[in-house]
């Protein structure tokens, strides 16, 4: 039998052109930035609380992964957080067990994962269109179940997870996403499962040919998101203790600028969770010490959209430049 | 001499497509450009059309030196390509694209679209062409979108036009007037360049040849001084026995059979068996539902009516994965774009369909996978650096063994080729058909698809004969003649 | 006959109809002259940016920003007037059609020559501009007795009784109209959309024509920047937000093909129209507004299925008899 060996000889520098390391020079770099610039942001309880302004969208973010890399996109996802809350306020006005409560708002966003997935795979839609229409819709009738009013009352459980901490130290949704993160590394990275993801993302036509339940995949992938963003939506009730319909507006963005500054590809094919968690962590870490420079949300908006923009472009420009010195 | 390229060099990142090529295009002519596929035609033509810059060489039309820096240029100089591959808006109307890119304006700059109406009337009527101005051109036969094309040409008043592989897809009767069409442009002082793999088709057609190989210029002359035996010496380099190695293997029972497959609108009454280690040929015209049968026996589409059987058992396949597990596989027309994925390791494309396999509880097991490649590479021979490269890093041949290396690690019993050579030199023309001969050996059996009656008559035992959704008969090759097939797949007789 | 019954834009002007019928027995004010001729000014710069939004969309590609761009447009020279309300009217719909300009040229640049995909381009943009108007307002708004008359009059300006607004999408209409149907330039962009290799091997410089496209989006989205601010008489962070899925929905709904190259001018109009009435007609038969959101999206998705159904219904067919 011939040798063929499995990777490349190992070079270090090899190591320097990967996404995941230059992301990582990035994270540090704004740690060390920020650390200079204010003496507020290496206090450990400050850090600690500020995983609170990302931990909800990143739970989300790790199965949006998921999705991007098999070549889809979910608008809808800040939508079903809405309804998912309604549901959440609704449930608990009725005077139903926690567990009840809990159950039914889970629920309800696996419901909406599951009918995006369902038009998506049945009539063969691009998702990018089923997934504008299902973000009003989602959002939509969380206006008309609400209208102008809110919900402030939730069952203690929702409180503490929302805005607790395990052993007074780390908080429960930052706890909640770094256990997924490894549960979701391992998945994409080291089973079939993963692998079947990556070939649908790279060429969905060779995947089917080959075998693979594109559409099943397509469908349970959207579902999960679903169920992923009424997880997120309990947090965030929780934490906010008061749930109106405009609850996590403009989140879609924000999540997937997640995803896709990590090292994404957005037509699906390529990426990886340590890239993706990085990305979240420097998003995290830019708006905290944005936050400390009394630097208003919208700064922090317009940074993260240019960011997105130029993550994408400043590399594919210098690759059109080189190509042309050629 | 209406075109003349001198001394033409092309380089892509260091590999020469073309090295000092001559090429002359006589006034009134119908030139044959041959070559084995990588020989350089391709190259050659999109240097014509403006889409690739020679890197050295100059380009003489109608005795003036001329560059041709991109592709609208290449057609205000008179030069029109009709390429093997869709260049048609099949939304828009047949007018539209007849004149797209050059739309008529009046004087106020607006399109004038009764005007090129009236035009395209006109040509079709000169072409003796049935075909209306408004019709979409996705409701064209693809003889009908040729006829467009041509149009196209002469409305560009190109007098240089280049066809490639004009009949590749083509039934006998259409092909036949495609020919006057051309003899027809001739008469009309156009010159034409023909490329074909078709060498009967060459020599009935054309005027002069001239034949490339490895991006060096072989031999140019006129056809009448050659003939098919010789043209394929030029192009292989070798002398090529035109001859099918399939090995005389002992038939045994029948493995798979089919009974009244139907399917609204693509085929009925679909009944024939296949025994072990068989070759089983589909003949027909493309669009005759060849394609389709194979598509719902693998479970791609779903079949209205009708029922499978393998080793005697009735199965049901709802999906691809159903008909692998049995130990049925497909193998796309469309090898890549259906077959692999380029930007995935070669590893993980070798185990594609195996993953189940090479997993314990969805964890993948990376010896076994690594196994399983070894054991296809040195079965297949694909020349690869490590096993984690992209698949889109290799040459195309050894793409296409990655994709059949996919396919065996399944160890089917039935495989089902769709078109296995269209489009492929001789040279692995034949080590394809060396190929199906150790397999059958091996103890599988074939379904191949084909449009090549001389294919179909060297590899395999029995033939189906298709037209138009119908199965016209099933012939024992050896007793039966190529007027015959050819006659039964026109749906004549 | 049978073939104008199944024309889309046909069907579509019937379901208009219909429902025009339909809540008029229901409200019989709805259909009064006056009635309508409110329903059509408050489509119109809906129908507007839905035609821009078309010529973006036929090249395969989407602007998610144009509700950003039109507010940021529109606060900026909302701004400049409470500065100098003595320049004239024309003055600020010029400086906010070349604002919006600058904006999708922004866009093009970033989709064309750094390559960043439509999606994440706009989408990032769609913040970023959005976001810039706190930036230049301060979060502040700019409220009506802010403008001067001159800069709102415009606006009232009526002829045959129907507003400014409703005779100024008309004119859009027409040169959109002849723009994609009997210029070089809108054939082009059909044939880019429809076959983007294709178009390269005729010429059609594909950057250019995206460039293009997204400075013409661009150029609508500044021009009803200055509609919406002098209609509604204000200009704040938040007006308009969410209003492209409006304007992408009535060109769903309209029938152009989001897979580019497919659609007509006429239909895209209708689209606008049909979700304007609808979205009048809710209070008119009892529905709340907060319906209005939940219903648009039902909108997009059925008319996106019909879309799709209709589209898959034409298979090739092989056999001749069945």
């Amino acid at each position: 039998m011939s040798l063929i060996p499995d990777k490349p000889p190992f070079k270090l520098l090899d190591i320097l052109y990967k996404k995941e390391f230059i992301l990582f020079v990035v994270l540090v770099s704004i740690l060390i930035i920020n650390s200079n610039i204010s003496p507020y942001f290496l206090d450990l309880y400050n850090l600690i609380d500020s995983t609170f302004l990302f931990s909800e969208k990143a739970i989300i973010a790790l199965t949006m992964t998921f999705v991007i890399i098999a070549r889809q996109i979910d608008l809808s996802v800040a939508s079903i957080i809405a309804v998912s809350s309604v549901v959440l306020g609704y449930t608990t006005s009725l005077g139903y067990d926690t567990w009840l409560v809990l159950l039914l708002t889970l629920l309800s966003g696996t419901l909406c994962g599951a009918f995006n997935g369902a038009i998506i795979t049945k009539f063969a839609i691009p998702s990018i269109i089923v997934t504008i229409g299902t973000m009003s819709l989602f959002r939509g009738l969380a206006y008309s179940f609400l209208e102008d009013s809110y919900y402030n009352k939730f069952p203690k459980l929702v409180g503490e997870l929302g805005g607790g901490y395990l052993y007074g130290y780390i908080p429960y949704a930052f706890l909640t996403f770094i256990l997924l993160a490894f549960v979701f590394a391992f998945i994409l990275h080291k089973t079939s499962i993963g692998k079947k993801i990556y070939s649908i993302g790279n060429n969905p036509d060779a995947a089917q040919y080959t075998g693979i339940a594109v559409d099943k995949y397509t469908f349970v992938l959207f579902t999960l998101n679903g169920l992923f963003s009424a997880i997120a939506a309990i947090f965030l009730s929780g934490r906010l203790s008061s749930v109106r319909p405009n609850i996590a507006f403009g989140w879609e963005l924000e999540i997937i600028t997640m995803v896709v500054l990590g090292g994404v590809y957005i037509y699906g094919g390529s990426g990886s969770i340590l890239g993706v968690v990085i990305s979240i962590f420097i998003l995290g870490m830019l708006s905290f010490g944005l936050g400390l420079l009394n630097v208003p949300g919208v700064g922090i908006i317009i940074f993260t959209g240019l960011l997105l923009i130029l993550s994408i472009g400043f590399p594919s420009f210098v690759r059109t430049l080189r190509r042309k010195n050629e | 001499m209406k075109l003349e390229l001198k001394n033409i060099s092309k380089n892509f990142h260091g590999v020469k497509a073309l090295q000092n090529v001559d090429f002359q295009l006589q006034e009134n002519s119908i030139h044959a450009l041959l070559g084995e596929n990588g020989a350089g035609k391709s190259t050659l033509v999109k240097i014509l059309c403006g889409v690739y810059q020679p890197d050295s060489g100059i380009i003489n039309l109608n005795n003036k030196q001329q560059s041709i820096p991109d592709p609208s240029a290449s057609l205000s100089l008179g030069i029109s390509a009709i390429h093997q591959e869709s260049v048609m808006f099949d939304e828009l109307s047949v007018t539209e694209n007849v004149f797209i890119g050059n739309h008529i304006t009046k004087s106020n700059g607006l399109v004038d679209w009764g005007l090129m109406q009236d035009k395209t009337n006109q040509l079709l009527k000169d072409l003796e062409a049935n075909i209306e101005p408004n019709e979409k051109i996705k409701d064209l036969s693809i003889a009908q979108r040729h006829i467009v094309q041509i149009s196209r040409s002469l409305i560009h008043d190109a007098d240089i036009v280049i066809m490639d592989e004009p009949t590749a897809s083509l039934s006998q009767k259409e092909i036949n007037e495609l020919y006057t069409i051309i003899r027809n442009l001739k008469k009309q002082d156009k010159s034409i360049i023909f490329i074909s793999h078709k060498l009967d088709e060459v020599i009935e057609v054309c005027d002069d040849f001239t034949v490339l190989r490895d991006g060096e210029l072989i031999k140019s002359d006129t056809i009448q001084n050659t003939n098919k035996d010789q043209l394929i010496t030029y192009m292989a380099g070798r002398e090529v026995n035109q001859i099918f190695p399939k090995n005389n293997v002992t038939i045994e029972n029948e493995i798979f059979e089919v009974r009244n497959l139907f399917k609204k609108t693509q085929f009925k009454d679909i009944n024939f068996n296949l025994r072990k280690k068989e070759i089983l040929g589909f003949y027909g015209l493309v669009g005759s539902g060849r394609t389709e049968i194979m598509k719902s026996i693998f479970g791609i589409t779903k079949l209205d009516e009708g029922e499978i059987l393998f080793k005697d058992q009735k199965i049901l396949i709802r999906k691809p994965s159903d008909a692998i597990d049995q130990g049925i596989v497909y193998l796309s027309e469309e090898r890549q774009q259906l077959g692999m994925t380029g930007l995935m390791s070669v590893k993980d494309n070798i185990n594609m369909a195996v993953m189940d396999r090479n997993s314990n509880f969805y964890v993948m097991n990376k010896l076994k996978e690594i196994k399983n490649s070894s054991a296809m590479q040195e079965k297949l021979n694909i020349k690869v650096s490590y096993w984690s490269q992209l698949t889109q890093s290799l040459s195309g041949g050894n793409q296409q063994k990655t994709v059949i290396a996919k396919w065996l690690s399944t160890k089917p019993e039935v495989l089902i080729l769709d078109e296995p050579t269209k489009g492929i030199d001789v040279r692995s023309k034949s080590a394809v058909h060396e190929f199906m001969g150790e397999l059958v050996e091996e103890g599988m059996s074939i379904m191949m698809i084909s449009s090549e009656l001389p294919e179909i008559l060297g590899m395999c035992d029995r033939v189906v004969v298709m037209y138009k959704g119908l199965i016209k008969d099933i012939l024992n090759v050896k007793e039966a003649s190529s007027e015959q097939i050819v006659k039964l797949a026109s749906g004549e007789s | 006959m049978k073939k104008i019954l199944l024309n889309r834009d046909f069907i579509l002007f019937s379901i208009i109809l219909i429902i025009l019928i339909a809540v008029g027995f229901a409200n019989p004010l709805f259909i009064t002259p006056k009635s309508i001729s409110d329903v059509l000014t408050d489509t119109s710069i809906l129908i507007i940016l839905a035609l821009s939004q078309m010529i973006v969309i036929l090249i395969r590609a989407i602007d998610l920003s144009v509700a950003s761009n039109l507010a940021l447009s529109g606060m900026l020279i909302s701004l400049l007037s409470t500065v100098h309300p003595e320049l004239p009217v024309y003055y600020f719909i010029a400086l906010s059609c070349v604002i919006g300009t600058t904006l999708g040229v922004l866009n093009g640049i970033s989709i064309a020559i750094l390559k960043v995909p439509f999606i994440v381009t706009t989408l990032g943009t769609l913040s970023i501009y959005r976001g810039l108007i706190y930036f230049v307002s301060d979060g502040k708004q700019v409220y009506s007795n802010e403008f001067s008359e001159d800069f709102l009059a415009l606006i009232h300006f009526k002829f045959l009784s129907l507003s400014f607004l409703f005779w100024l999408a008309v004119v859009v209409f027409i040169i959109i109209y002849v723009l994609l149907n009997h210029t070089r330039f809108g054939r082009n962009l059909y044939s880019l959309g429809g076959n983007p290799d294709a178009a390269k091997y005729i010429g059609v410089n594909e950057n250019k024509y995206i460039i293009m496209a997204y400075s013409l989006s661009g150029f609508f989205a500044g021009l009803c920047g200055y509609l919406w601010v002098a209609r509604y008489s204000v200009a704040s962070t938040q007006i308009a937000i969410g209003f492209e899925l409006t304007v992408i929905s009535a060109c769903v709904v309209g029938g152009i093909s989001v897979m580019g190259g497919v659609g007509t001018v006429l239909g895209c109009v209708l689209g606008a129209l049909l979700i304007g009435l609808i979205r009048n007609a809710l209070p008119a038969v009892d529905i709340s507004q907060f319906w209005q959101l939940a219903i648009s999206g039902a909108i997009i998705l059925l008319a996106i299925i019909i879309n799709t159904k209709t589209e898959q219904r034409k298979e090739k067919t092989i056999m001749v008899e069945n």
